[in-house]
């Protein structure tokens, strides 16, 4: 056998072997069990011969092995290249569920206010008339207290008309400080309309400690409202009145629709209001037992839906309750 | 209530603009819906092409019936010739004249001189619908005699205008007149503060007038006037215009002066033809049992004893604070007048002008609790222009009362207001708000209050509100101190957050569906004695109608794959005074009981719980496709609820919190090797698979980390009435390997359990 011309044979095959299956024969031929150089090896009789033809081999080998790993990756390269998708086509379908926006704003409003350390209370819906009014301070003729705007059960429980008996299970249950916040439904005789439903949610929120100020609110509800609303809006309170607060305020907020400038959200007035606040009334202390001349508090009550269809354009108050999947869907 | 600002400027003085006025009321007093402009536009020297005028001449036109060709003198010297359709003047009358150029509300573009039917016309004669003064256009504005021509128009009537839309808290009745605001203008504004002070017109001929109180506890105070010889007539243009501006009809001059005296005063006031007054007599009283009483507005209306009256010497003439009666009305032919000039506590009129569902200008703040000293300038003010404006003579007064309340006196401390506010207000300043708004303060700090405030401001915290609002824009933003605060979610809270957030990774979005509803299947749920509508009556007691509503709405959408979950209320009925409310959730979902079952087991598994179910029925579901928790319930919807195959689901959320483990404790899975094993058994059809599982735990104990069943086959190779359950095993043990031998132990036990129990027999 000629070594050499055997080599310079398999290097040539090596070189012009053009696919893994062309390299996987040029093993066979020069590498295979009934190879000459196999033959070859089997016949040796002398070490010199033999660690020649080894040498041989293994070159012969590495030369196949590293031709082989080229045209493989060759051939991959090229099947990947052949293997596109469409990459703008839809992926496998997966079913997502969508909270519904009240949850959403309930969780935004109750991650703003255990972020300021106060706790989240659940109250009842269906209430006695002593606590949904009499504790609150409302008087006798204040026109909550009549069955034309309030859904009695009988003469001494209503479904609450707003979640501020809470405030009153929440003192009575504790002694201060309370930092507390309740959010949950509220129910009023109130006919359907764009902006009214007979049954919506409130955020209650109450605190009661040493030296609470209207100031304090006033920069409590300023927070709540950039939260909400944004980091540039402006707030504004205006005096109101209620019957569990004194003082009482009213909050407005800057339209974020335009900026202040005058919209149809903001009816071109530049201020969207969002809902009632004040100091908590002594009446409602000396009711629970609390020492009005140690303790102040301030309170307010919102509607949920009122900051949703504000904050993100429903013109409709009413779809949030008719669960159209159109629209559950968008948020 | 609107305010026009030519009105209320009469009562202040104040350097400040309508849109200045506004934003201070609107933060320190009451809502300012609006500020709206009324009349012609004052630009570009507009309001002074309004001149009052003098008609010299007027003539029928020549080539037209129905025009007249009139000329006018506007002080320029020379008459204009103005062209007019108007009948209802003659020469010498005083008009209101535009010139050419002058903008109109009613016109697109100036008014310009122009020929009319061959006639030139260089102005036009107006009337008060054509500058915004009223809805008048039979006839044009004959103004009174006095101003000269050429005297600007404005100077005369409001032709050009702002006007306030206010609406006050229930509490602030003292804002629903023109001179409460501009109090509260002066003082919030640094204004100079004028109420109108008015002559009392002299009794002549004097009179006796007869009233009688019989129940002071709803009318503490009656002041009774007569009028002889009153002409009904129009009213004045200035005093229409007034009117007009604030959003009241003119009637006629004595109307008008009881509606234009109640804007002044807020005290609201009524006149009676006197003549039709039984005996002359007033007498207030409760209606009688069955009275009846036809009011103003042409209704006959019912009395309960409770409605307080005002009646004659015979009957009730009037609904005391709410309507007149038709009967005594004031007519064209009037010529006698009662007026009354009275107080009625607000809590009597309001029941009865609820139950009678009529409210009025005049109701509507008796309701809130009126001054009654504000009784006595509304009488004098009223009757000096009933006497101007309708040539009357006043012959006759009478003021009963029982005694007017007095005035709260309340001590301030100065530092309790500063702290309650959060500002510190200096005492000078506090004195000087509360004198603003005529309160008195002593010396030593006792706060005297103004009797239209009296029944609101009765304590200190009271007196603190009324110098925290006029400083409102000037609290600081500030966070309380919170020293002993625990912000967290309670373990139910961040559980209830959890299900949600689970339900919907599985797919069901999140409806939200009425408390109320229109039917339950608990015979016992609570019902409404007096609902809005009959689809909200019974205090639900199950979520499911609700969301079974909910899909039917996304059907109606075209939705596909439906599933739909809610987190509320039940209201179940108690024996104690308010019913037991419990916080469920609820799913339904497209597809039957594998698919809600599929569901409730990664609802279940994120919670660490174990889904045991049992069989069992419950009227909202398919009767053999219902089974229930110990927490609730789940099943395929009965085929009657909705069309299709539906899975539902209703769970009591304490329940099921409750058997939420605290903590999760390591259990050791990985130093061993778990040890895998499929067994099949052949059963009859009626065993259930969860019993199969239930007997292999049983009878190998905590070895067994797993069992599932993963296959179900029927056919003939098991036989008639008997299926095949395939069970995936997984042994493992905390402590060693098992062995083979072991590990076939296991599983020998569990074959015999299997077979002894349910006559099992292996295949494989």
């Amino acid at each position: 056998m000629d070594a050499q011309a055997l080599e310079n044979d398999a290097l040539a095959a090596v070189a012009n072997a053009s696919s893994t299956d062309d390299i996987e024969r040029v093993r066979v031929e020069y590498l295979g069990r009934k190879s000459e150089l196999k033959l070859a090896l089997r016949e040796v009789r002398d070490r010199e011969t033999g660690m020649a033809l080894n040498a041989l081999r293994e070159r012969l080998e590495a030369a196949i092995d590293g031709r082989d790993a080229e045209l493989a990756r060759a051939e991959l390269d090229r099947r990947l290249t052949e293997e596109r998708v469409d990459v703008t086509m839809p992926g496998a379908p997966v079913r997502r569920g969508h909270l519904h926006l009240i949850t959403q704003i309930r969780r935004e409003v109750e991650d703003i206010f255990l972020g300021l350390g106060y706790t989240v209370v659940d109250g009842r819906e269906v209430e006695t008339t002593r606590y949904n009014f009499d504790a609150l301070n409302f008087p006798d003729g204040h026109p909550s207290r009549s069955p034309l705007q309030t859904l009695f059960l009988d003469d001494d429980t209503v479904l609450r008309t707003e979640t501020s008996p809470s405030q009153i299970r929440t003192m009575e249950a504790q002694e201060p400080p309370v930092y507390i916040v309740s959010l949950g439904r509220v129910y009023r005789r109130d006919t359907p309309d764009a902006t009214h439903t007979p049954t919506f949610h409130q955020v209650e929120g109450l605190v009661v400690d040493e030296g609470i100020t209207l100031a304090d609110l006033m920069g409590t509800l300023d927070y709540l409202l950039k939260a909400l609303f944004g980091e540039a809006r402006r707030t504004e309170f205006r005096t109101h009145h209620f019957p569990f607060t004194e003082p009482s305020i009213e909050a407005h907020v800057s339209c974020h629709m335009c900026d202040g400038s005058g919209c149809p959200v903001c009816r071109h007035s530049g201020w969207i209001e969002i809902g009632g606040a004040g100091m908590v009334d002594p009446k409602l202390f000396e009711f629970v037992g609390y020492d009005p001349e140690r303790y102040t508090g301030f309170a307010f009550g919102w509607g949920l839906e009122r900051i949703a269809v504000l904050r993100h354009g429903i013109p409709d108050l009413r779809e949030l309750w008719r669960n159209d999947p159109r629209l559950l869907e968008q948020f | 209530m609107r305010a026009p600002l030519s009105w209320l400027r009469e009562y202040v003085t104040v350097d400040a603009t309508a849109e200045e006025i506004a934003r201070r009321l609107a933060v320190s007093s009451l809502d300012v819906e609006r500020v709206l402009a009324a009349g012609v536009a004052d630009v570009d020297g507009n309001l002074g092409r309004f001149l009052v005028g003098r008609v010299l001449e007027a003539n029928t036109h020549p080539n037209a019936d129905r025009l007249r060709v009139c000329h006018v003198d506007v002080g320029e010297g020379d008459a204009r010739q103005i062209v007019c359709g108007a009948w209802n003047f003659e020469a010498g009358a005083t008009v209101a004249v535009a010139l050419p150029g002058a903008l109109l509300p009613i016109l697109d573009v100036p008014l310009d001189e122009r020929a009319l039917r061959g006639q030139d016309s260089r102005g036009m004669i107006l009337a008060e619908d054509e500058i915004g003064l009223g809805d008048e256009h039979a006839g044009i504005m004959v103004l009174a005699d006095g101003p000269e021509p050429g005297t600007p128009l404005a100077d005369v009537l409001p032709i050009h205008d702002r006007v306030l839309d206010v609406t006050p808290t229930v509490n602030r009745v003292d804002l629903l007149s023109m001179v409460g605001l501009a109090r509260e203008v002066a003082a919030l504004l640094d204004g100079d503060f004028h109420p109108p002070t008015t002559d009392d017109p002299a009794i002549v001929d004097h009179e006796n007038v007869d009233v009688a109180i019989e129940d002071f506890g709803g009318c503490p105070r009656y002041i009774g006037r007569v009028f002889r010889d009153v002409t009904i007539g129009p009213s004045p243009q200035w005093l229409r215009s007034r009117l007009f501006l604030a959003e009241m009809r003119s009637i006629s001059n004595i109307v008008d002066v009881t509606n234009y005296v109640m804007h002044v005063w807020g005290s609201p006031l009524h006149v009676f033809d006197r003549s039709r007054l039984a005996g002359g007599r007033i007498v207030v009283r409760r209606a009688l049992p069955g009275e009846e009483l036809r009011t103003l507005d042409g209704t006959l209306r019912s009395l309960t004893t409770d409605d307080l009256m005002i009646a004659d010497g015979e009957r009730s003439v009037a609904l005391a604070a709410i309507m007149g009666g038709e009967e005594s009305e004031v007519t064209a032919e009037t010529s006698e007048v009662l007026l009354e000039a009275a107080n009625f506590e607000p809590l009597g009129i309001l029941r009865s002008s609820e139950r009678l569902a009529l409210r009025t200008a005049g109701s509507n703040r008796w309701e809130k609790g009126v001054d009654p000293h504000l009784a006595e300038p509304a009488a004098v003010l009223a009757s000096r222009m009933i006497v101007d404006l309708a040539g009357a003579r006043m012959t006759g007064h009478v003021d009963v009362q029982a005694g007017l309340p007095e005035r709260p006196v309340v001590r301030l401390r100065t530092d309790r207001a500063s702290r309650l506010i959060g500002l510190d207000v200096a005492p000078d300043e506090q004195r000087s708000i509360l004198e603003g708004f005529e309160f008195d303060v002593s010396s030593e700090w006792d706060v005297t209050v103004p009797t239209w405030r009296a029944r609101d401001v009765t304590r200190e915290v009271d007196v603190i509100e009324e110098v925290a609002r006029a400083v409102l824009d000037r609290v600081p933003h500030t966070m309380p101190l919170r020293r002993h605060v625990r912000g967290r979610l309670s373990k139910e809270q961040r559980l209830r957050r959890l299900v949600e957030d689970v339900l919907v990774g599985a797919g069901l979005s999140e409806a939200y569906t009425w408390s109320l509803a229109g039917s339950d299947p608990d015979p016992s749920a609570i019902r409404l004695p007096d609902p809005m509508t009959s689809d909200q009556t019974i205090l639900r007691t199950t979520l499911i109608p609700g969301l079974v509503e909910a899909v039917r709405t996304g059907l109606d959408a075209g939705a596909v794959d439906i599933a739909l979950f809610e987190i509320a209320r039940v209201y179940l009925p108690s024996d104690e005074q308010l019913p037991d409310e419990h916080w469920r959730v609820a799913g339904v979902v497209a597809g039957g009981y594998e698919a809600v079952k599929g569901v409730l087991e990664v609802l279940y598994a994120t919670l660490q719980l174990e889904l045991r179910v049992e069989r069992g029925r419950h009227s909202l579901l398919h009767p053999g496709k219902s089974a229930t928790t110990e927490a609730g319930w789940l099943g395929e919807l009965h085929p009657t609820l909705l069309e299709g195959v539906w899975g539902a689901f209703e769970i009591d959320l304490a329940t099921l919190f409750g058997r939420v483990p605290e903590r999760i404790v390591y259990e050791d899975v990985l130093t061993f090797p778990a040890v895998l094993q499929d067994i099949a058994v052949a059963v009859d059809d009626d065993v259930e698979v969860g019993a199969l599982v239930d007997a292999a735990r049983e009878a190998t104990g905590l070895v067994l980390r797993e069992a599932r069943v993963f296959d179900l086959y029927r056919g003939e190779q098991v036989g008639e009435g008997r299926k095949s359950v395939a069970i995936h095993l997984v042994f493992q043990s905390a402590e060693r390997t098992l062995t083979d031998e072991e590990a076939a132990e296991l599983r020998g036990r569990i074959v015999a359990a299997l077979t002894d129990r349910f006559g099992a027999e292996l295949r494989a």
